[in-house]
């Protein structure tokens, strides 16, 4: 449905990469904070777009024998 | 990384070195690695300072036997170094004069504490025998009376007979003295059996505490008296005594003698005492004294030893007045270097400087990765795998965010990731104050790892959400992605999608009877993607490795066909897990009609993809063209195995022909180092480098044979390790999965069950429920599903990650740094 999240959210993650790039700190740990830096908005974004994507055309959808009227799941509030 | 080697004028040798051990940045070789440590040239050096060590290891002993406190003077101690061999000198001469002193007020302080120990007793003996000697005075009386009435037995009448009048003073003597406590019922029974019954005993105890000066403990004494007749009954009396560890202290009959000789004892004992306080008083000065310098001097005379062991590793020079040293240092720190020799140099105002020079080696270096304390921790991880080969690419570096990150994926819980990284918060605020814990083993292990636990914590908290886990409840912050309709009562309802949940997995999964369903193929898809990229990086690494060892032409022979191989097979099944998740499979065109078929198993696709190349059944096919495609990624695959398996020799061969064409030979191992020509001329007397394994490895023999069947082992263990490693990143599925079973069983048992009581017992059960519940979530979840999943990240990370392109044959650079002479000898 709504696919397109996943490449907006690359490209953000490659832009802020860059940025990362290049704004870290100066110094004898640039190369950490740039390697620290890009790993995890890779890692993070790895891991959300995986996430996103086994939803987004699931082939099962949720079941359950134990509802209740009132107790749906609808709102925020819900547990 | 820099070989240096350094002309130390003999004079100037150990403040050089004493100035390079402050700076920490030198890795000095040794020079005579098969002279043994009693041959070196400073051994009666260090045998001086070991006996000044040795020294002041009684003097801090005996300081901390009077209970004075070293003040401790860390920062300004650490610094303390001897500045001349003359100041060393006079320590020498100082901690002689101090331990004389300390070992001869030793001794007479215990000699008078003996003397003062005996007059105590016998004080004792005098005052307490006072009291015998007046019962005995009635007790006479009474013996008297039991004599004159008839029906005494017969021998004690006799025996009282021939007393006579003066019983006591004439035939009755006795034994006085004083014995522990604890043996005096063995010593009286002894005694009753010796003299078969003939004597009369009595002791009392004293109750001052008399301190055995031998051993220093309390011994709880008794003051006995003895009375017999007979003399040689009294000599096996004194006899039997002495044997059993008691004092015997002369006591005289008479009272005024007694009274006498009490008031000799007591005068003489407070002389002894004061004499005794006043040898206190002059040693704890004396040892104060010493208390206020010790750990200087301490530290100096460590520096010192450690600066001798250091330059018995140099080449000693007799002609010329100087040790040659050499060592390894980074490259950057060279400038460093020649400042700290300049400036010893300036210290003993000598004239001759100390010469640095850099020398060309083929040796491979010591590894050094500079680390803080945030990434060491990382590096430790990697270094207890190997340390990195010189310029090798270095896994701590990628291991600071990609070891949290998958210890995260297994661990996933918003509410035990925050515990975590609470935690390691409070770690690292506390730091300082928590640094004096860290010795302890348990702790220090957990102090050490404090930046990985936090990380550890952060990446838990972030997985913990897109799992939409908080201590295995659901988080509902968006609106979910699906619609339940109408509910009724009783019967199984079934949600459709309405929307996608734009941030985790959506909450209407949890708690639906098909939830394992779903999140058991998103974990494992989830598992094998992450597996994927993280191998191929890996490999990808090699490509660093073979550019910086000069081995481009690996690049063609090893790393290409690796990658091809590799993602042919998985990158393939990555690409098709990817493309299924993004087919809208129950897709619709306007009639009606289904556009795809039914979603085809992935596993079957890659099974058949072996088993039957070039067949895809069409209710099984995932995207048009699907046969010809596996076909060709699978004979890429196949051709990369002999490609893996001959290139790299072949090429190594070629080469070999290529030299042996040109006329060059294998160039003997002990070649002279190109470094010697020193231009002092004396290029002949320094001996040619001693390096003989290492060297070795390098210019070994050329075996094709040998090479062959590295090759075949290694290709046969790339593709087996492949499929293996693949499947092993299933772990991060499977400890996900349990640890997400494991706190849901808990709630259920525990904590939910509290709610649904009634009345009065409700809030009891919640309030222990809960106890109970956040007790076993600390410590079942946290700290024992922490370690689990801990220790799959570490075997993920070492056979993995590591595997693919990390060798480790490495050594690492180890400095000469007082640094490290202080503490290590603080921790034995």
């Amino acid at each position: 449905m709504s696919g397109s999240y996943i490449v907006i959210g690359a490209v953000l993650t490659a832009g802020l990469c860059a940025a990362g790039y290049l704004f870290s700190p100066r110094g004898q740990n640039q190369v950490v904070y740039r390697t620290t830096i890009i790993m995890t908005l890779i890692c993070l974004y790895l891991m959300w777009a995986i996430t996103y994507l086994a939803q987004l055309h699931p082939l099962i959808a949720p079941r359950r024998s134990d509802l209740k009227a009132h107790s749906v799941p609808h709102s925020k509030d819900g547990l | 990384m820099s070989l240096v080697q350094l002309f130390i004028p003999l004079e100037g040798a150990p403040a050089a070195v004493s100035e390079l051990g402050e700076l920490g940045l030198l890795e000095f070789r040794d020079l005579n690695p098969d002279v043994n440590a009693f041959q070196r040239s400073f051994v009666s050096e260090i045998r001086r300072l070991d006996e000044m060590e040795r020294k002041l290891r009684f003097l801090s002993a005996q300081i901390e036997k009077a209970d004075i406190s070293v003040r401790p003077l860390p920062q300004t101690a650490y610094l303390a170094r001897s500045r001349s061999a003359q100041e060393v000198h006079e320590l020498e001469m100082a901690l002689n004069m101090h331990e004389s002193r300390v070992l001869e007020m030793n001794s007479s302080y215990e000699s008078l504490l003996r003397r003062s120990l005996e007059l105590t007793e016998q004080r004792h003996v005098l005052e307490r025998t006072a009291a015998f000697f007046e019962q005995a005075e009635t007790r006479q009386a009474d013996i008297r009376r039991s004599f004159e009435e008839s029906d005494t037995p017969l021998l004690q009448a006799q025996l009282n007979l021939e007393a006579g009048g003066d019983v006591h003073r004439v035939h009755l003597g006795f034994v006085t003295g004083v014995i522990a406590r604890s043996r005096l019922p063995t010593f009286e029974r002894v005694m009753w059996r010796a003299l078969r019954g003939n004597l009369y005993m009595n002791h009392v105890e004293i109750e001052e505490p008399i301190v055995d000066p031998a051993t220093e403990e309390q011994v709880p004494k008794s003051v006995f008296i003895i009375f017999a007749h007979g003399r040689e009954i009294l000599a096996m009396i004194r006899k039997i005594s002495e044997a059993l560890g008691g004092t015997l202290y002369p006591v005289d009959s008479n009272p005024e003698m007694r009274r006498d000789s009490l008031m000799n004892v007591a005068g003489r004992l407070s002389d002894v005492n004061s004499v005794l306080q006043n040898t206190s008083h002059t040693r704890r000065a004396e040892l104060l004294q010493v208390a206020e310098q010790l750990t200087t001097w301490l530290t100096v005379v460590k520096k010192e030893k450690a600066v001798y062991h250091t330059m018995n590793m140099f080449n000693y020079d007799g002609n010329q007045k100087c040790l040659i040293a050499e060592g390894w240092c980074p490259t950057n720190a060279i400038g460093a270097i020649h400042g700290a020799l300049r400036a010893a140099t300036e210290n003993i105002n000598s004239m001759t400087p100390t010469v640095l020079s850099k020398l060309t080696t083929s040796k491979t270096p010591p590894t050094y990765h500079r680390t803080n304390k945030f990434t060491a921790a990382f590096q430790d991880i990697v270094d207890a795998y190997g340390m990195a080969r010189y310029g090798e690419v270095n896994p701590g570096l990628f291991t600071i965010i990609s070891f949290p990150f998958l210890f995260a994926l297994m661990f996933g819980d918003l509410g035990h990731g925050a515990i975590m990284t609470a935690f390691a918060v409070w770690m690292c605020v506390r730091e300082r104050s928590l640094a004096k814990y860290a010795n302890d083993e348990m702790f220090g292990m957990i102090y050490s790892g404090r930046y990985i636990i936090l990380l550890m914590g952060f990446f838990s908290m972030y997985a913990g959400m897109l799992y939409n886990d908080i201590f295995s409840r659901s988080m509902h912050f968006w609106h979910s992605g699906w619609d339940w309709g109408e509910i009724k009562e009783g019967e199984e309802a079934q949600a459709t999608q309405v929307g996608v949940y734009p941030f985790g997995i959506d909450p209407a999964w949890h708690g639906a009877d098909n939830a394992l369903l779903f999140s058991n193929s998103y974990k494992m898809k989830m598992s094998i993607l992450i597996g994927v990229v993280q191998m191929s990086f890996g490999i990808m690494l090699t490509i660093f490795n073979h550019v910086h060892f000069k081995r481009r032409a690996n690049i063609w022979a090893e790393f290409v066909p690796q990658m091809l191989f590799m993602q042919c097979i998985f990158g393939y099944l990555s690409v098709c897990i990817v493309y299924k998740w993004s087919v809208d499979w129950y897709a619709v065109d306007e009639n009606g009609n289904n556009l795809y078929s039914s979603p085809p198993s992935l596993l079957n696709t890659l099974i058949f993809m072996f088993l039957q190349p070039g067949q895809v059944k069409p209710e099984d096919q995932l995207f048009a063209g699907q046969a010809v495609i596996q076909v060709t990624l699978l004979l890429i695959a196949l051709v990369c195995v002999p490609w893996m398996l001959l290139a790299k020799p072949l090429l190594l061969k070629a080469e070999h022909e290529r030299k042996l064409n040109n006329g060059y030979d294998t160039v003997a191992t002990s070649a002279p180092r190109a470094s010697e020509d020193t231009g002092n001329g004396d290029s002949s007397e320094v001996p040619v480098a001693t390096d003989d394994h290492e060297h070795d490895e390098e210019h070994h023999e050329f075996n094709f044979a040998d090479i062959m069947v590295d090759q075949v082992i290694h290709t046969i263990e790339f593709c087996l390790n492949c499929i293996s490693n693949t499947a092993s990143y299933l772990r991060l599925w499977a400890l996900s999965l349990a640890h997400a079973q494991l706190s849901t069983v808990l709630w259920d048992m525990t904590l939910e069950p509290c709610f649904h009581m009634t009345g009065a017992m409700r809030t009891f059960a919640i309030f222990a429920g809960f106890a109970f519940w956040l007790c076993a979530s600390v410590a079942i979840l946290i700290a024992m599903e922490g370690m689990s999943a801990f220790l799959h990240t570490l075997r993920l990370h070492w056979v993995e990650f590591n595997s693919k392109f990390y060798i480790g044959g490495g050594r690492k650079f180890m400095p000469f740094t007082f640094a490290e002479v202080l503490e290590g000898s603080e921790a034995e």
